[in-house]
């Protein structure tokens, strides 16, 4: 078993019936719902051990790390910067690091996944960074930068 | 009259066996430079070498990608 970074495949359809809102919008035609708040992310550890790639549909505690000072199903995300458009490229990063702190998380872990939390927990990407753990520490994931060619989420 | 503080205890750092001086763990770092992330890893040891405190930071150099497809007629 291995995780994988890959973006969510059920992530891509659920884009096309617009289950996901990474920021606010105006509608213009919908009957209800004309102008939808922003959804609620975080962002959850996983084992080395665990099975998380583009397959993934949903968080699930299954794998997911544990120890001192962690919260089963993870950090809330800082989401503060609207997607955009970068060239043909469209983009989305959140505007903060995903922090751990204080922690002690024995287990090897070595990727995180981005879920939708007000959606029913569903799944956005897989994030891997190799073999980790931590003692009486903080785990810190720094943000790429929100351009086309390395914001977190890009869809070309 | 002059009042002068002074103090000769050394710094304390929060540890998996409470908070030790500063001088009684060595620091070693780990950078592990990757295509798609760098990780930099701060590690303090005690007299044992059993590793009282780790911290990890990564840096996501590269998020998930997708491409949108537009079917043909053809």
């Amino acid at each position: 078993m291995a995780n994988t970074q890959a973006m969510c495949s059920s992530f891509k359809g659920e884009l096309l019936v617009g289950k996901h809102q990474f920021g606010a919008v105006t509608l213009v035609s919908r009957t209800s719902l004309t102008a939808p708040t922003t959804d609620s992310f975080k962002a959850a550890l996983y084992l080395v051990s665990a099975t998380i790639n583009s397959t993934t549909t949903a968080y699930s505690a299954t794998g997911e790390v544990s120890g001192t000072n962690y919260a089963a199903g993870g950090v809330a995300i800082t989401n503060a910067t609207a997607p955009s458009v970068s060239g043909t490229t469209a983009i989305w990063t959140p505007s903060a690091s995903f922090v751990w702190a204080t922690v002690t998380l024995a287990t090897a872990f070595d990727a995180c996944l981005v879920y939708n939390d007000t959606q029913g927990d569903a799944s956005v990407s897989v994030h891997t960074f190799g073999s980790t753990t931590i003692t009486a520490g903080t785990f810190t994931l720094t943000m790429p930068t929100n351009d086309a060619t390395n914001a977190l989420v890009r869809i070309a | 009259m002059e009042n002068t503080l002074t103090s000769s205890a050394q710094p304390l750092i929060y540890t998996s066996k409470g908070n030790v001086p500063i001088d009684s763990v060595k620091l070693e770092v780990v950078w592990d430079v990757q295509d798609g992330y760098i990780k930099f890893t701060e590690r303090y040891r005690d007299a044992n070498g059993e590793v009282v405190k780790e911290s990890a930071h990564v840096f996501d150099r590269k998020g998930s990608f997708a491409a949108g497809i537009a079917g043909s007629f053809a």
